[in-house]
């Protein structure tokens, strides 16, 4: 098979089990306990790298940006480059680039290991649709989670940025003044469209991953070339989604 | 009445633990084709007394109508037409690769004909309605359990999926399963936790729960000692009886197949070059077959050097 | 870890995540509480510029609403404000539409007014100016920087000459060069003279510095006297030097009646008569440059043009000079 039908391939099934899953929406209330275990595994484990990872980039932001604008003297504004940017961008993207690299890999190395071991055809002989438990869970919680870790990483990147501006010697900027000009040119709809980035991110990836992870096929070495691909499409298409989503949010 | 003998896996404990009492004994109902009815073979007349009425006139059939199935330019399976009766043990056996499996993922439509069709119960097995129609159940070989769950958790899967009872007839049907393979004490127990053969019983246990109209098992007695192969064969042959249901069992242990089988399949290169009675098939001469059933080791003419690289094997 | 510690912990995360929600929204959004409570006024101007909806109203500084929208109103662009409904706003404040730092959104500055006049009613309408914006300064220094150059240029032009005429210096080192030897002259005869005075040389000289000749031009006089009253015969000798004194004959006499010497400082003063005549009248570039105020003034109105433009730069808010040619990068 070529790459160009590979992709297409990929496309198509990946196209095929979003509507299997959703025609197995009925059945999520009473999926609750998988539901809140997947969004313990996509939300709750991943918050703390995210929250490191956020001040970390926060802080970067801010000392590149005060280097930058110390020499112009408009420093003041770092507080509203950090801000919109974390919030915009940076926030959602690192998040989501977090969550292909944790969660995704995860994702996909259990499905692929559930269909090499023929858990799933197990599934499917038990007149169980393997989307209604494998992949439609995963969907709900990420679609849950998404939003709030990504705004806990902004936030947290946030005063990453404040802390940097207020300790770094040659920028020394009060988190008063750092804070208002976040606070002015940041809006609460620029919050609304990293959120949304982030769910359109975190829904991507968990869909490519269990599409992939469920395409698996061949022994146990598949998994990890599985989890590979998983992975490398999902930062792919977090990137490439990104230049269009934001596209079509400005 | 032999109690299964001490094995090194580690499955003693849940055989031999039996508390031999509690379970109604009941000699009417012995599984006639046991060549050793074993305890778990015991509690699963007992366990399937209540069940075995209903499920008595819902076995069913299989028809396969010139079944061909190629992976890309490879040939698997070459026009195979074969009747499956209600209520029998049909065991399939040939050499590894010789595409038992891929015949058996055709009946739970796990795999589609590239030419022909497969029927379970007058139904194409490759439309997934069937599936809701006809209960079937894979005891996959390797066992296929959720790993991620219990052992209790595998069983009660199907059930609580298709919201067949409350929690507490859940219950009670999963243990009665668990018992009736003397796995009560691993219910709790995770399947990384479990040797090879608990394993296959687990599985066993599993499509049980199901109520199966047709019972499909793959390579059942592979990666067993021959004790433990026996049991499972014993376990086998006394469900066959007491759910009525129609077993196919794909596997190349000889004893399976020559103890209890109603009759055996021989699938070569793709080919069902044969299908008869246990008894028949001792009595055959065809050199594949007894080179198959009686193969004798011969140093001087070693059988891998008689390969040949295209042949389908 | 049991399924009910997983569902707890994500229950809190997500009790979590909608307090973060509702707590960013707050500090984000707080313009947003206003829009139940505040009362609107209309203000229209020529030009919005780049006020958006959102955007500060401040009075004096202090935020006291937000522009709730903006709209074409016929010949002008009106912008809804929403002020709080603690403030009152005296009729005769004035609205106009500053920038709030160089990069800034812009935002809606009301002056304090007069607190005695009565308030503005809800719906009614401000009164605005326009006010000089960052790229109506950014105008005015370009203009001023034009005139600095034109002054400087007419400045230049007198000091090399324009159109043939010959420019100050020209003109001052001819007349220096033409009258040398005259001044030069002058200057000797003088010094000499002054310097004969000074050593008591000639009779001048004599007169101002030897009291004993003092005395004995009295003693004469007094023999004079003595001689005319006692012998009359003496008076022709006196009229006699007189008459060599008025014949021009001596030193004073030359000093006197040299017609040459006397010509030469009489013209040398007419020269220096002239040409301070000439300063004074304001002929020739010195003497404009002297006389002639309009340039002055005209220097002075730039400055002072320059001095408004900064100041109404520095109104605008904090400025530097980095920063102003930065944005007009931007």
């Amino acid at each position: 098979m070529n790459p160009f039908t590979a992709i297409l391939d990929g496309l198509g099934s990946t196209l095929v089990l979003l509507f299997n899953a959703l025609r197995e929406i009925r059945t999520l209330p009473r999926q609750f306990g998988r539901f809140a275990e997947q969004c313990y595994l996509i939300g709750y484990t991943t918050l703390p790298i995210v929250a490191v990872l956020s001040f970390f980039i926060g802080g970067v932001l801010a000392l590149q940006s005060g280097y930058s604008m110390s020499n112009f003297g408009t420093k003041e504004f770092i507080g509203s480059l950090v801000g919109l940017s974390m919030t915009r961008e940076l926030g959602p993207v690192m998040v989501a680039i977090l969550l292909a690299g944790r969660v995704g890999s995860a994702i996909s190395a259990e499905l692929a290991s559930m269909k090499v071991y023929q858990e799933v055809d197990a599934l499917v002989t038990m007149n169980i649709p393997p989307e209604r438990i494998l992949v439609l869970p995963r969907l709900a919680a990420v679609l849950v989670m998404m939003p709030i870790i990504t705004l806990i990483g902004i936030i947290v990147g946030w005063f990453g940025g404040a802390l940097v501006c207020e300790y770094v010697g040659f920028i020394s900027l009060a988190p008063e003044k750092y804070f208002e000009t976040l606070r002015r040119y940041t809006d609460f709809r620029d919050m609304w469209s990293g959120l949304l980035k982030a769910e359109i991110f975190g829904f991507v990836i968990v869909l490519v991953s269990c599409s992939i992870g469920l395409r698996t096929r061949g022994g146990p070495r598949e998994i990890g070339a599985s989890v590979t691909k998983a992975v490398v499409t999902s930062l792919i298409l977090i990137l490439v989604l990104d230049y269009f989503v934001t596209k079509a949010l400005i | 009445m032999p109690q299964p003998q001490p094995q090194p896996q580690g499955d003693k404990a849940p055989a031999s633990d039996l508390p031999r009492s509690d379970a109604p004994h009941s000699p009417a109902t012995a599984a006639s084709r046991a060549a050793r009815p074993s305890s778990a073979a015991d509690r699963a007349d007992a366990a399937a007394n209540a069940s075995a009425a209903s499920a008595a006139d819902r076995a069913v059939g299989i028809r396969f109508e010139g079944l061909s199935k190629r992976f890309g330019e490879q040939p698997v399976l070459r026009d195979i037409s074969l009747d499956i009766e209600p209520g029998e043990i049909f065991v399939l056996m040939g050499p590894s690769g010789s595409g038992k499996s891929v015949l058996l993922k055709h009946v739970v439509g796990l795999e589609a004909p590239s030419a022909g069709r497969v029927l379970v119960a007058g139904r194409d097995a490759a439309d997934p309605a069937t599936r809701r129609a006809v209960h079937m159940a894979l005891v996959f070989q390797a066992g296929a359990l959720f790993n991620s769950l219990s052992v209790y958790d595998n069983l009660a899967l199907y059930l609580r999926e298709h919201r067949l009872g409350t929690e507490a007839q859940i219950r009670e049907k999963v243990m009665r399963a668990l018992q009736i393979l003397s796995l009560e004490s691993a219910a709790r127990k995770s399947p990384a936790e479990l040797s090879g053969g608990m394993r296959k019983r687990v599985a066993i246990a599993r499509a049980l729960v199901m109520e199966p109209q047709l019972l499909l098992y793959d390579e059942p007695t592979s990666e067993l000692d021959p004790v433990m192969s026996a049991t499972i064969s014993e376990i086998i042959a006394t469900l066959k009886t007491h759910y009525r249901v129609t077993s196919v069992v794909v596997s190349h242990d000889r004893d399976l197949a020559l103890g209890i089988a109603d009759r055996v399949g021989i699938l070569m290169g793709g080919e069902l070059i044969t299908t008869t009675t246990p008894a028949e098939l001792r009595r055959s001469t065809d050199p594949r077959i007894t080179d198959f059933l009686n193969p004798r080791i011969d140093l001087s003419a070693p059988r891998f050097k008689k390969l040949e690289p295209n042949q389908p094997s | 870890m049991n399924t009910a510690q997983h569902s707890a912990r994500v229950g809190l995360l997500f009790l979590l995540g909608l307090a973060l929600i509702w707590v960013t929204h707050e500090a984000l959004d707080s313009k947003s509480s206003l829009s139940k409570t505040g009362y609107p006024l209309v203000a229209g101007f020529q030009n919005l510029k780049s006020l958006k909806q959102g955007d500060d109203i401040r009075m004096a500084g202090v935020r006291i609403g937000s522009v709730e929208t903006t709209q074409l109103a016929g010949h002008r662009v009106e912008a809804i404000l929403r002020i709080d409904k603690k403030v009152t706003i005296p009729s005769d404040a004035r609205a106009t539409i500053t920038s709030s730092g160089l990069l800034g959104t812009n935002y809606v500055s009301i002056s304090l007014g007069t607190p005695s006049r009565a308030p503005l009613a809800p719906g009614g309408e401000i009164v605005t100016y326009e006010s000089a914006d960052l790229g109506t300064v950014m105008t005015q220094l370009s203009e001023l920087g034009e005139k600095l150059e034109d002054t400087l240029g007419s400045i230049g032009s007198v000091f090399q000459g324009r159109g043939g005429e010959p420019s100050l210096f020209d003109r001052l080192n001819h007349l220096l060069s033409e009258n040398s030897s005259k001044i030069d002259t002058v200057m000797s005869n003088l010094e000499d003279i002054t310097n004969k005075v000074n050593q008591g040389q000639g009779t001048l000289g004599k007169l101002v510095n030897d009291p004993k000749v003092y005395d004995e031009l009295l003693a004469t006089l007094t023999q004079i006297k003595a001689a005319a009253s006692q012998a009359s015969g003496f008076v022709g000798d006196a009229q006699e030097l007189v008459a060599h004194v008025k014949s021009g004959q001596g030193t004073l006499g030359t000093l006197l009646y040299d017609q040459k010497t006397s010509d030469d400082l009489k013209a040398i003063t007419a020269n220096f008569a002239q040409v301070s005549e000439k300063l004074a009248k304001g002929e020739g570039t010195l003497g404009k440059l002297i006389q002639d105020d309009s340039l002055y003034t005209d220097a002075q109105a730039t400055l002072q043009k320059a001095d408004r433009a900064l100041g109404s730069m520095s109104d605008s808010g904090p400025i530097s000079a980095v920063g102003a040619v930065a944005n007009a990068l931007f």
